[in-house]
Protein backbone atom coordinates (compact mmCIF):
# COMPACT_ATOMS: atom_id res chain seq x y z
CA UNK A 1 0.00 0.00 0.00
CA UNK A 2 2.81 2.40 0.94
CA UNK A 3 4.62 1.38 -2.25
CA UNK A 4 1.46 2.10 -4.23
CA UNK A 5 1.20 5.52 -2.66
CA UNK A 6 4.82 6.34 -3.45
CA UNK A 7 4.54 5.07 -7.00
CA UNK A 8 1.33 6.98 -7.69
CA UNK A 9 2.66 10.15 -6.04
CA UNK A 10 5.85 9.92 -8.13
CA UNK A 11 3.85 9.37 -11.27
CA UNK A 12 1.70 12.40 -10.56
CA UNK A 13 4.72 14.53 -9.66
CA UNK A 14 6.35 13.50 -12.94
CA UNK A 15 3.21 14.26 -14.95
CA UNK A 16 0.84 16.62 -13.08
CA UNK A 17 -1.64 16.37 -15.97
CA UNK A 18 -1.99 12.60 -15.53
CA UNK A 19 -5.29 10.99 -14.57
CA UNK A 20 -3.47 8.90 -11.99
CA UNK A 21 -4.70 11.35 -9.35
CA UNK A 22 -7.94 9.34 -9.19
CA UNK A 23 -6.06 6.18 -8.15
CA UNK A 24 -3.94 8.19 -5.74
CA UNK A 25 -7.02 9.83 -4.20
CA UNK A 26 -8.72 6.45 -3.89
CA UNK A 27 -5.68 4.90 -2.21
CA UNK A 28 -5.45 7.81 0.23
CA UNK A 29 -9.17 7.50 0.96
CA UNK A 30 -8.81 3.80 1.73
CA UNK A 31 -5.96 4.61 4.06
CA UNK A 32 -8.20 7.04 5.92
CA UNK A 33 -6.31 10.12 4.74
CA UNK A 34 -9.51 11.90 3.75
CA UNK A 35 -8.17 15.45 3.76
CA UNK A 36 -5.22 14.61 1.57
CA UNK A 37 -7.47 12.57 -0.73
CA UNK A 38 -9.83 15.53 -1.03
CA UNK A 39 -6.97 17.89 -1.83
CA UNK A 40 -5.55 15.57 -4.52
CA UNK A 41 -8.99 15.02 -6.08
CA UNK A 42 -9.95 18.69 -6.16
CA UNK A 43 -6.59 19.61 -7.67
CA UNK A 44 -6.93 16.88 -10.29
CA UNK A 45 -10.44 18.03 -11.16
CA UNK A 46 -9.10 21.49 -11.97
CA UNK A 47 -7.24 19.85 -14.88
CA UNK A 48 -9.88 17.22 -15.66
CA UNK A 49 -13.25 18.78 -14.82
CA UNK A 50 -15.15 16.28 -16.98
CA UNK A 51 -13.66 13.09 -15.57
CA UNK A 52 -16.61 11.12 -14.21
CA UNK A 53 -14.57 8.81 -11.97
CA UNK A 54 -12.94 11.78 -10.29
CA UNK A 55 -16.35 13.30 -9.49
CA UNK A 56 -17.44 9.89 -8.20
CA UNK A 57 -14.43 9.78 -5.89
CA UNK A 58 -15.17 13.32 -4.72
CA UNK A 59 -18.80 12.33 -4.02
CA UNK A 60 -17.66 9.37 -1.90
CA UNK A 61 -15.25 11.60 0.01
CA UNK A 62 -18.09 14.02 0.75
CA UNK A 63 -20.38 11.14 1.71
CA UNK A 64 -17.66 9.79 4.04
CA UNK A 65 -17.63 13.14 5.81
CA UNK A 66 -21.44 13.23 6.04
CA UNK A 67 -21.82 16.09 3.54
CA UNK A 68 -24.69 14.54 1.59
CA UNK A 69 -25.62 17.75 -0.22
CA UNK A 70 -22.24 17.93 -1.92
CA UNK A 71 -22.12 14.18 -2.48
CA UNK A 72 -25.50 14.39 -4.21
CA UNK A 73 -24.31 17.24 -6.44
CA UNK A 74 -21.15 15.36 -7.41
CA UNK A 75 -22.98 12.12 -8.23
CA UNK A 76 -25.51 14.14 -10.16
CA UNK A 77 -22.59 15.54 -12.15
CA UNK A 78 -21.21 12.02 -12.74
CA UNK A 79 -24.53 10.90 -14.22
CA UNK A 80 -24.56 13.90 -16.52
CA UNK A 81 -21.06 13.05 -17.70
CA UNK A 82 -21.59 9.31 -17.84
CA UNK A 83 -25.22 8.15 -17.63
CA UNK A 84 -25.34 4.67 -16.15
CA UNK A 85 -22.21 5.08 -13.98
CA UNK A 86 -22.66 2.28 -11.45
CA UNK A 87 -21.05 4.03 -8.48
CA UNK A 88 -23.10 7.16 -9.02
CA UNK A 89 -26.35 5.20 -9.39
CA UNK A 90 -25.67 3.43 -6.09
CA UNK A 91 -24.69 6.70 -4.41
CA UNK A 92 -27.78 8.54 -5.62
CA UNK A 93 -29.95 5.62 -4.53
CA UNK A 94 -28.39 5.75 -1.08
CA UNK A 95 -28.90 9.50 -0.68
CA UNK A 96 -32.45 9.49 -2.05
CA UNK A 97 -33.35 6.70 0.36
CA UNK A 98 -32.08 8.72 3.31
CA UNK A 99 -34.05 11.72 2.07
CA UNK A 100 -37.14 9.46 1.95
CA UNK A 101 -37.41 9.98 -1.80
CA UNK A 102 -38.21 6.30 -2.19
CA UNK A 103 -39.41 6.55 -5.77
CA UNK A 104 -36.14 8.16 -6.89
CA UNK A 105 -34.09 5.74 -4.77
CA UNK A 106 -35.84 2.81 -6.42
CA UNK A 107 -35.23 4.23 -9.89
CA UNK A 108 -31.48 4.65 -9.27
CA UNK A 109 -31.04 1.28 -7.59
CA UNK A 110 -33.07 -0.53 -10.24
CA UNK A 111 -30.79 0.99 -12.88
CA UNK A 112 -27.76 -0.10 -10.85
CA UNK A 113 -29.18 -3.63 -10.49
CA UNK A 114 -29.82 -3.81 -14.23
CA UNK A 115 -26.25 -2.70 -14.87
CA UNK A 116 -24.77 -5.28 -12.50
CA UNK A 117 -27.30 -8.09 -11.79
CA UNK A 118 -24.74 -9.98 -9.70
CA UNK A 119 -24.34 -7.23 -7.11
CA UNK A 120 -26.11 -8.63 -4.05
CA UNK A 121 -25.70 -5.44 -2.05
CA UNK A 122 -27.64 -3.51 -4.69
CA UNK A 123 -30.37 -6.16 -4.89
CA UNK A 124 -30.74 -6.11 -1.12
CA UNK A 125 -30.85 -2.29 -1.01
CA UNK A 126 -33.48 -2.28 -3.76
CA UNK A 127 -35.70 -4.70 -1.84
CA UNK A 128 -35.28 -2.55 1.28
CA UNK A 129 -36.27 0.62 -0.58
CA UNK A 130 -39.35 -1.02 -2.09
CA UNK A 131 -40.45 -2.21 1.34
CA UNK A 132 -39.95 1.27 2.80
CA UNK A 133 -41.98 2.83 -0.01
CA UNK A 134 -44.87 0.45 0.58
CA UNK A 135 -44.72 1.28 4.28
CA UNK A 136 -44.73 5.03 3.61
CA UNK A 137 -47.65 4.73 1.19
CA UNK A 138 -49.62 2.74 3.76
CA UNK A 139 -49.01 5.49 6.30
CA UNK A 140 -50.48 8.06 3.94
CA UNK A 141 -53.62 6.15 3.23
CA UNK A 142 -55.29 6.85 6.56
CA UNK A 143 -58.89 7.74 5.74
CA UNK A 144 -60.29 11.01 7.04
CA UNK A 145 -63.85 11.45 8.26
CA UNK A 146 -66.45 12.17 5.54
CA UNK A 147 -67.34 15.59 6.94
CA UNK A 148 -63.70 16.71 6.67
CA UNK A 149 -63.26 15.09 3.27
CA UNK A 150 -65.91 17.45 1.86
CA UNK A 151 -64.11 20.55 3.16
CA UNK A 152 -61.36 21.79 0.82
CA UNK A 153 -59.48 23.28 3.76
CA UNK A 154 -58.55 19.73 4.74
CA UNK A 155 -57.41 18.70 1.27
CA UNK A 156 -53.81 18.05 2.33
CA UNK A 157 -54.61 16.46 5.68
CA UNK A 158 -53.79 12.96 4.47
CA UNK A 159 -50.43 14.03 3.10
CA UNK A 160 -49.04 16.17 5.91
CA UNK A 161 -47.38 14.42 8.79
CA UNK A 162 -47.58 16.71 11.80
CA UNK A 163 -49.10 19.90 13.12
CA UNK A 164 -46.10 21.99 12.13
CA UNK A 165 -46.84 21.34 8.45
CA UNK A 166 -49.45 23.25 6.53
CA UNK A 167 -50.29 23.52 2.83
CA UNK A 168 -52.29 25.84 0.68
CA UNK A 169 -53.45 25.92 -2.93
CA UNK A 170 -53.85 29.34 -4.55
CA UNK A 171 -55.30 30.36 -7.89
CA UNK A 172 -53.54 32.72 -10.31
CA UNK A 173 -54.93 35.76 -8.43
CA UNK A 174 -53.62 34.54 -5.08
CA UNK A 175 -57.10 33.49 -3.90
CA UNK A 176 -57.33 30.39 -1.74
CA UNK A 177 -58.65 27.30 -3.51
CA UNK A 178 -57.91 24.68 -0.89
CA UNK A 179 -55.86 23.95 2.19
CA UNK A 180 -55.04 26.21 5.08
CA UNK A 181 -52.10 28.22 6.30
CA UNK A 182 -52.07 27.94 10.04
CA UNK A 183 -49.85 30.46 11.85
CA UNK A 184 -48.00 29.68 15.04
CA UNK A 185 -50.87 31.12 17.11
CA UNK A 186 -53.36 28.75 15.45
CA UNK A 187 -55.02 31.34 13.16
CA UNK A 188 -55.64 30.46 9.52
CA UNK A 189 -53.83 33.24 7.65
CA UNK A 190 -54.32 31.65 4.22
CA UNK A 191 -56.00 34.74 2.72
CA UNK A 192 -53.22 37.07 3.88
CA UNK A 193 -50.44 34.77 2.68
CA UNK A 194 -52.24 34.24 -0.63
CA UNK A 195 -52.55 37.98 -1.18
CA UNK A 196 -48.83 38.51 -0.59
CA UNK A 197 -47.90 35.63 -2.89
CA UNK A 198 -50.14 36.78 -5.71
CA UNK A 199 -48.01 37.08 -8.82
CA UNK A 200 -45.23 34.72 -7.68
CA UNK A 201 -46.01 32.25 -10.46
CA UNK A 202 -45.79 34.98 -13.06
CA UNK A 203 -42.57 36.45 -11.60
CA UNK A 204 -40.96 33.01 -11.41
CA UNK A 205 -41.97 32.19 -14.96
CA UNK A 206 -40.61 35.48 -16.29
CA UNK A 207 -37.37 35.08 -14.33
CA UNK A 208 -36.67 31.56 -15.56
CA UNK A 209 -37.64 32.50 -19.12
CA UNK A 210 -35.37 35.54 -19.05
CA UNK A 211 -32.49 33.44 -17.75
CA UNK A 212 -33.29 30.54 -20.11
CA UNK A 213 -33.49 28.12 -17.18
CA UNK A 214 -36.57 26.21 -18.37
CA UNK A 215 -39.93 26.05 -16.58
CA UNK A 216 -39.56 26.64 -12.85
CA UNK A 217 -40.15 23.63 -10.64
CA UNK A 218 -39.93 25.00 -7.10
CA UNK A 219 -39.19 27.96 -4.89
CA UNK A 220 -37.95 27.28 -1.39
CA UNK A 221 -37.27 29.90 1.23
CA UNK A 222 -36.08 29.62 4.78
CA UNK A 223 -37.29 31.91 7.54
CA UNK A 224 -36.43 32.23 11.23
CA UNK A 225 -38.85 29.43 12.14
CA UNK A 226 -39.95 27.68 8.96
CA UNK A 227 -39.12 26.38 5.53
CA UNK A 228 -41.64 27.38 2.88
CA UNK A 229 -41.73 25.54 -0.44
CA UNK A 230 -43.80 26.44 -3.46
CA UNK A 231 -44.53 24.69 -6.74
CA UNK A 232 -46.58 25.63 -9.79
CA UNK A 233 -49.99 24.02 -9.98
CA UNK A 234 -52.41 23.68 -12.93
CA UNK A 235 -54.04 26.80 -14.39
CA UNK A 236 -51.26 29.10 -13.20
CA UNK A 237 -51.98 28.30 -9.60
CA UNK A 238 -49.50 28.02 -6.76
CA UNK A 239 -49.02 25.35 -4.15
CA UNK A 240 -47.50 26.51 -0.87
CA UNK A 241 -46.16 24.23 1.84
CA UNK A 242 -44.75 25.37 5.17
CA UNK A 243 -42.86 23.13 7.56
CA UNK A 244 -40.74 23.66 10.64
CA UNK A 245 -37.03 24.43 10.27
CA UNK A 246 -36.31 21.00 11.70
CA UNK A 247 -37.77 19.26 8.64
CA UNK A 248 -34.99 17.95 6.36
CA UNK A 249 -35.00 19.63 2.96
CA UNK A 250 -35.31 16.28 1.21
CA UNK A 251 -38.50 15.54 3.11
CA UNK A 252 -39.85 19.02 2.33
CA UNK A 253 -39.44 18.27 -1.37
CA UNK A 254 -41.12 14.90 -1.03
CA UNK A 255 -44.06 16.47 0.82
CA UNK A 256 -44.29 19.17 -1.83
CA UNK A 257 -44.47 16.48 -4.54
CA UNK A 258 -47.20 14.65 -2.67
CA UNK A 259 -49.18 17.85 -2.12
CA UNK A 260 -48.82 18.64 -5.83
CA UNK A 261 -50.21 15.23 -6.75
CA UNK A 262 -53.09 15.71 -4.33
CA UNK A 263 -53.83 19.19 -5.73
CA UNK A 264 -53.82 17.90 -9.32
CA UNK A 265 -56.16 15.07 -8.34
CA UNK A 266 -58.52 17.54 -6.68
CA UNK A 267 -58.42 20.06 -9.51
CA UNK A 268 -59.23 17.29 -11.98
CA UNK A 269 -62.50 16.75 -10.17
CA UNK A 270 -61.24 13.95 -7.87
CA UNK A 271 -62.07 11.58 -10.68
CA UNK A 272 -59.20 9.13 -10.18
CA UNK B 1 -14.27 50.85 -11.04
CA UNK B 2 -14.87 49.21 -7.67
CA UNK B 3 -17.68 49.55 -5.15
CA UNK B 4 -17.95 48.35 -1.56
CA UNK B 5 -19.65 45.22 -2.97
CA UNK B 6 -17.09 44.33 -5.63
CA UNK B 7 -14.97 41.91 -3.58
CA UNK B 8 -18.05 40.11 -2.25
CA UNK B 9 -19.50 39.68 -5.73
CA UNK B 10 -16.20 38.44 -7.10
CA UNK B 11 -15.96 35.84 -4.33
CA UNK B 12 -19.44 34.55 -5.13
CA UNK B 13 -18.78 34.52 -8.87
CA UNK B 14 -15.71 32.34 -8.36
CA UNK B 15 -17.90 29.47 -7.13
CA UNK B 16 -18.08 26.73 -9.72
CA UNK B 17 -21.37 26.99 -11.67
CA UNK B 18 -22.21 30.55 -10.64
CA UNK B 19 -22.95 32.65 -13.71
CA UNK B 20 -24.02 35.96 -12.19
CA UNK B 21 -23.98 37.75 -8.85
CA UNK B 22 -25.80 40.99 -8.12
CA UNK B 23 -26.61 43.35 -5.28
CA UNK B 24 -30.11 44.68 -5.81
CA UNK B 25 -32.42 47.13 -4.10
CA UNK B 26 -35.37 45.09 -2.82
CA UNK B 27 -37.80 47.97 -3.04
CA UNK B 28 -37.37 48.98 -6.66
CA UNK B 29 -35.34 46.11 -8.13
CA UNK B 30 -32.53 48.38 -9.29
CA UNK B 31 -29.01 46.93 -9.61
CA UNK B 32 -26.58 48.42 -7.09
CA UNK B 33 -23.59 46.41 -8.30
CA UNK B 34 -23.13 43.23 -10.28
CA UNK B 35 -20.66 40.70 -11.61
CA UNK B 36 -22.10 39.37 -14.86
CA UNK B 37 -20.88 37.36 -17.80
CA UNK B 38 -20.61 39.03 -21.18
CA UNK B 39 -24.02 39.31 -22.79
CA UNK B 40 -26.03 39.00 -19.57
CA UNK B 41 -28.54 41.74 -18.83
CA UNK B 42 -28.68 42.45 -15.15
CA UNK B 43 -31.53 44.93 -14.99
CA UNK B 44 -34.41 42.58 -15.67
CA UNK B 45 -32.79 39.77 -13.72
CA UNK B 46 -32.48 42.12 -10.73
CA UNK B 47 -36.06 43.35 -10.94
CA UNK B 48 -37.50 39.84 -11.13
CA UNK B 49 -35.31 38.49 -8.32
CA UNK B 50 -36.13 41.43 -6.06
CA UNK B 51 -39.83 40.97 -6.76
CA UNK B 52 -39.68 37.28 -5.83
CA UNK B 53 -37.72 37.97 -2.69
CA UNK B 54 -40.08 40.77 -1.64
CA UNK B 55 -43.13 38.54 -2.10
CA UNK B 56 -41.50 35.79 -0.03
CA UNK B 57 -40.61 38.26 2.73
CA UNK B 58 -44.11 39.77 2.85
CA UNK B 59 -45.80 36.36 2.88
CA UNK B 60 -43.51 35.20 5.69
CA UNK B 61 -44.42 38.37 7.58
CA UNK B 62 -48.15 37.73 7.02
CA UNK B 63 -47.76 34.19 8.37
CA UNK B 64 -45.67 35.31 11.34
CA UNK B 65 -42.69 33.25 10.22
CA UNK B 66 -40.03 35.89 10.87
CA UNK B 67 -37.33 37.06 8.49
CA UNK B 68 -36.48 35.29 5.25
CA UNK B 69 -32.86 34.12 5.25
CA UNK B 70 -32.40 32.22 1.98
CA UNK B 71 -34.51 31.80 -1.13
CA UNK B 72 -33.97 29.46 -4.03
CA UNK B 73 -35.85 29.26 -7.32
CA UNK B 74 -35.17 25.99 -9.10
CA UNK B 75 -35.57 25.12 -12.77
CA UNK B 76 -34.22 22.30 -14.95
CA UNK B 77 -31.36 24.36 -16.36
CA UNK B 78 -30.33 26.35 -13.34
CA UNK B 79 -31.31 28.16 -10.21
CA UNK B 80 -31.58 31.59 -8.73
CA UNK B 81 -30.60 32.08 -5.09
CA UNK B 82 -31.14 35.18 -2.97
CA UNK B 83 -30.52 36.44 0.54
CA UNK B 84 -31.58 39.78 1.96
CA UNK B 85 -30.10 42.34 4.33
CA UNK B 86 -32.28 45.34 5.04
CA UNK B 87 -33.23 46.96 1.78
CA UNK B 88 -30.61 45.05 -0.20
CA UNK B 89 -30.85 41.61 -1.79
CA UNK B 90 -27.86 39.58 -2.86
CA UNK B 91 -28.73 37.46 -5.90
CA UNK B 92 -26.81 34.61 -7.49
CA UNK B 93 -27.71 32.83 -10.72
CA UNK B 94 -26.16 29.39 -11.13
CA UNK B 95 -26.17 26.29 -13.27
CA UNK B 96 -28.28 23.37 -12.07
CA UNK B 97 -25.16 21.33 -11.29
CA UNK B 98 -23.85 23.95 -8.86
CA UNK B 99 -23.07 22.89 -5.32
CA UNK B 100 -26.07 24.65 -3.83
CA UNK B 101 -25.03 23.86 -0.26
CA UNK B 102 -21.80 25.73 -0.81
CA UNK B 103 -23.52 28.64 -2.55
CA UNK B 104 -25.98 28.86 0.34
CA UNK B 105 -23.18 28.99 2.90
CA UNK B 106 -21.31 31.63 0.88
CA UNK B 107 -24.45 33.73 0.49
CA UNK B 108 -25.28 33.56 4.19
CA UNK B 109 -21.70 34.52 4.95
CA UNK B 110 -21.82 37.39 2.47
CA UNK B 111 -25.13 38.69 3.75
CA UNK B 112 -23.55 39.45 7.11
CA UNK B 113 -21.01 41.58 5.30
CA UNK B 114 -23.77 43.10 3.21
CA UNK B 115 -25.70 44.07 6.33
CA UNK B 116 -22.62 45.92 7.58
CA UNK B 117 -22.17 47.72 4.28
CA UNK B 118 -25.87 48.52 4.16
CA UNK B 119 -25.72 50.03 7.64
CA UNK B 120 -22.75 52.13 6.57
CA UNK B 121 -24.59 53.17 3.44
CA UNK B 122 -27.67 54.26 5.40
CA UNK B 123 -25.70 56.19 8.03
Amino acid sequence: MVDDLRRLSDELAHDPGSRVFVQLGETLRRQGQQEMALKVTLRGLERHPHLADAHDLLARLYADSGDMERAFDEWDMVLRLMPGHLGALKGMGFICFHRERFGDAERYLAAAAASDPGDEAVASALAHVRAADVEATRGEAVPIPDALAQDSRYLFMTVLRDEAQTALLLDREGLVLAGAYVAGDGRDVAQEVGAELSGVTDAARRATRHLALGDWTSIVFETDVAVVAMAPSPQDGLLVLATSRATPLGLVRRLLDRCSERARWWLNGSSE
Amino acid sequence: MTSPFTAMLQTLSRQRGVTAALVVSEQDGIVIDSNLQIGQQGDRMAALAASLYRKARLSAKAAGLGAVSFLQLEAPNGRLCAVGAGELVLVVVAASAVNVGLVRVELLRAVVELAGLNAGRSA
